[in-house]
């Protein structure tokens, strides 16, 4: 048993906190997804809450064990359990199981203009608007990831091998084309002007398609598994976690290849766990392992400044209202900060 | 994989169908009260399995992609034991159940590999239910079976009820020729102290400083190219780091399919300090064990468990390590 030397510094609160509200909730942040001005959170004892206006919703009591992900369909939450129920909650904390695996669970979640994806195993099920019953698209393994592009015509499924990219026709027929990649890719995601696909993968590094030509490339380099990585100010980069910086690939022009990724690096050496777009700017929100959260500037990072001090729980969710007013941090061991943006005499 | 408080235990079981594991599971299940645990099983359905939290998986394995095909790894278990790892209660222990026919190194290899994995949970050790009828067979018909011994820190003998005092034996024999290792342990039903098979903490280096294995003599016989065989190895003579490092790299490089699993407890010159490791295939956890015990003659050993060890020169290897 090796003791525990690591103390946290004496800190005093960042002006965030002091005017923020704190809530010690004890239980893992999983997710959060936000629904205009509100935020949903997911947690590892299968609740879910809303925030809104520095308060929080009772629990709703979704799945039995964990929310294991997140995604929303217009004003609604989707939610994906490890009890194997998919599920839609309105804001109002109303529950619709739109399916239920049993004991397999539901991975991942997505939407697109009604149009809802849970999958399981190596199933994506496909309800498409106002159907009962879903599509079944089936898959060699087990499904890392899912997303759809922008117009909800393409619909890329990550696996073991690579990426199997399903194309609706305008009649509403799904064909499938494969990206192939060596390896087992897990999360996955379009560029917002979908020109690009990137996954990450078992490894510690991601995989880009550039879709009009197929043209593929590793991004490596990093200590640790990219669990969270996100498109920043439209396409123009890519921001990745997975090493003690935040790291942020350039993907206007010709894409990263031969180019340099920018760095942008925290005080105290922990590990980027975490990375949000600030909407409509060149600027992310980067959580690390220790609690920590900061806003920089990609292209100016001496910018940057620090949201929330060390809680010393990995820092798993971040969400900004939609109308940029207000920001949500969460945390593995439960603890969330719901705070104002603007400095008051900004707004 | 050093161990801390937060890391949660999984036990695996392995062994092949109608051997028992079911029967153990529910046994563990039913006997520790008041423990949450989570059991991962493969072959649901087929019995009854007395548990709250039963999570359905499928046996895959993925390559990793780092040029060594030897490198496999659970993928299904990956993203289970991440997702349990969530949960807001804390989970006791985790019980792997295989199938029948599944290799036990890429569920191994798992907690060497993933970082995730290896932070918050570790192997603590594998037990393999074989059937003291049918092993024999088993052993001879399915290199599965064998793996499953190979890999086992304890094996179950169960069903002895229904074999003869010779038909044990040999059996036992059998068993102690793949796995020098296992910790054999009779049983009639799958009757057991848990204790014996839970919290061993079989894949610390403290422990393999524990057990000392049957060393056998290393004259014994093959019946076919393909038998999973041990050899060990015993040195008085100090080793030279170097050399050691340089030997035993290479070997792992090109022969590390073929081992399956290795041990050893090391004396280097002009080091107070003992060495153990432990690997599987071309995975090895190894660090400085603290001092020697006083009073004790320090020692080399090392103990190989795998296919084709003979083609290996395993010995002369071993000798040219030797401070001149």
């Amino acid at each position: 048993m090796k003791a525990d030397l690591y103390k946290l510094p004496e800190l005093n609160k960042t002006k965030f906190e002091n005017r923020g509200k704190e809530f010690k909730l004890g239980i893992p942040v999983t997710n959060a997804v936000t629904i205009g001005n509100s935020i949903a959170v997911g947690f590892g004892d299968g609740t879910v809450r809303i925030f809104s206006s520095g308060q929080s919703s009772e629990p709703i009591k979704a799945h039995k064990g964990i929310v294991l992900c997140m995604s929303k369909d217009g004003d609604n939450i989707l939610t994906g359990g490890d009890d194997g129920c998919f599920l839609k909650i309105s804001l109002d904390g109303k529950i619709n199981e739109i399916g239920n695996f049993g004991t397999r669970w539901v991975d991942h979640v997505t939407a697109n203009n009604g149009s809802l994806v849970c999958t399981s195993g190596n199933i994506v099920y496909l309800w498409m608007p106002n159907k009962k019953e879903p599509k079944l698209l089936e898959h060699e393994s087990t499904i890392g990831g899912v997303a759809f592009d922008s117009k909800g015509r393409k619909l890329a499924v990550s696996r073991y091998g690579g990426v199997t990219l399903w194309k609706k026709d305008y009649s509403n027929k799904w064909t499938s084309s494969n990206l192939i990649w060596k390896g087992s890719h897990n999360k996955v995601i379009f560029s917002p002007d979908d020109r690009y696909l990137v996954t990450s993968m078992q490894e510690n590094q991601l995989h880009f398609w550039r879709l009009k030509d197929k043209i593929d490339s590793a991004m490596s380099g990093y200590g640790a598994k990219i669990k969270s990585f996100a498109f920043v100010d439209d396409s123009k980069y890519l921001a990745t976690s997975g090493a003690n910086d935040a790291v942020c690939w350039p993907f206007d022009g010709d894409g990263p290849v031969g180019r340099e990724p920018i760095c942008l690096p925290y005080v105290g050496n922990k590990l980027v766990t975490f990375v949000e777009p600030f909407p409509n700017e060149n600027a992310i929100l980067t959580g690390l392992s220790d609690g920590s959260v900061f806003l920089s500037e990609i292209e100016k990072a001496s910018n940057t400044i620090i949201i929330r001090s060390f809680t010393e729980f990995e820092v798993s969710a971040i969400a900004v209202t939609k109308d940029c007013s207000h920001l949500l941090i969460g945390d593995m061991g439960g603890n969330i900060l719901w705070t104002s943006i603007w400095d008051e005499e900004k707004k | 994989m050093e161990e801390t408080n937060k890391q949660v235990p999984v036990t695996v079981l392995t062994g092949f169908l109608g051997a028992g594991k079911t029967t153990l599971l529910n046994r563990i299940l039913t006997e520790q009260h008041g423990k949450k645990y989570a059991v991962i099983v493969n072959e649901f359905g087929e019995q009854g399995i007395d548990n709250d939290l039963v999570v359905d998986a499928d046996e895959e394995v993925f390559e990793m992609n780092n040029g060594c095909i030897c490198c496999t790894v659970r993928g299904d278990l990956i993203r289970i034991l991440s997702g349990l790892m969530k949960r807001a209660d804390k989970l006791d222990a985790i019980i792997v159940e295989t199938t029948g026919l599944a290799d036990p190194a890429p569920v191994a290899q798992t907690f060497f590999v993933d970082q995730d994995v290896a932070d918050r949970t570790k192997l603590d050790a594998i037990v393999t239910v074989a059937d003291a009828v049918h092993l024999s067979t088993q052993l001879t018909d399915h290199h599965e079976a064998e793996e499953q011994i190979a890999f086992a820190d304890v094996v179950l003998l169960n069903k002895i009820d229904l074999v003869d005092e010779s038909g044990l034996e040999v059996v036992k024999e059998r068993i102690k020729k793949i796995n020098p290792f296992a910790k054999i342990i009779n049983t009639t039903k799958c009757g057991v102290s848990l204790n014996e098979i839970l919290n061993l903490d079989a894949f610390s280096l403290k422990r393999v400083l524990d057990v000392e294995p049957d060393f056998l003599t290393s004259d014994h016989d093959h019946e076919h190219d393909d038998d999973v065989t041990s050899l060990s190895f015993v040195s008085d003579t100090p080793l030279d780091m170097e050399k050691f490092q340089d030997w035993f790299s290479k070997l792992l490089q090109t022969k590390g399919q073929d081992i399956l699993r290795t041990k050893g407890i090391l004396d280097f010159t002009g080091e107070s300090d003992r060495y153990v490791f432990q690997g599987v295939h071309m995975l090895m956890d190894a660090s400085p064990m603290g001092k020697w015990p006083e009073g004790k003659e320090r020692s080399s050993r090392l103990v190989f468990i795998g296919r084709n060890l003979e083609t290996m020169n395993l010995k002369e290897g071993f000798e040219n390590c030797k401070s001149a």
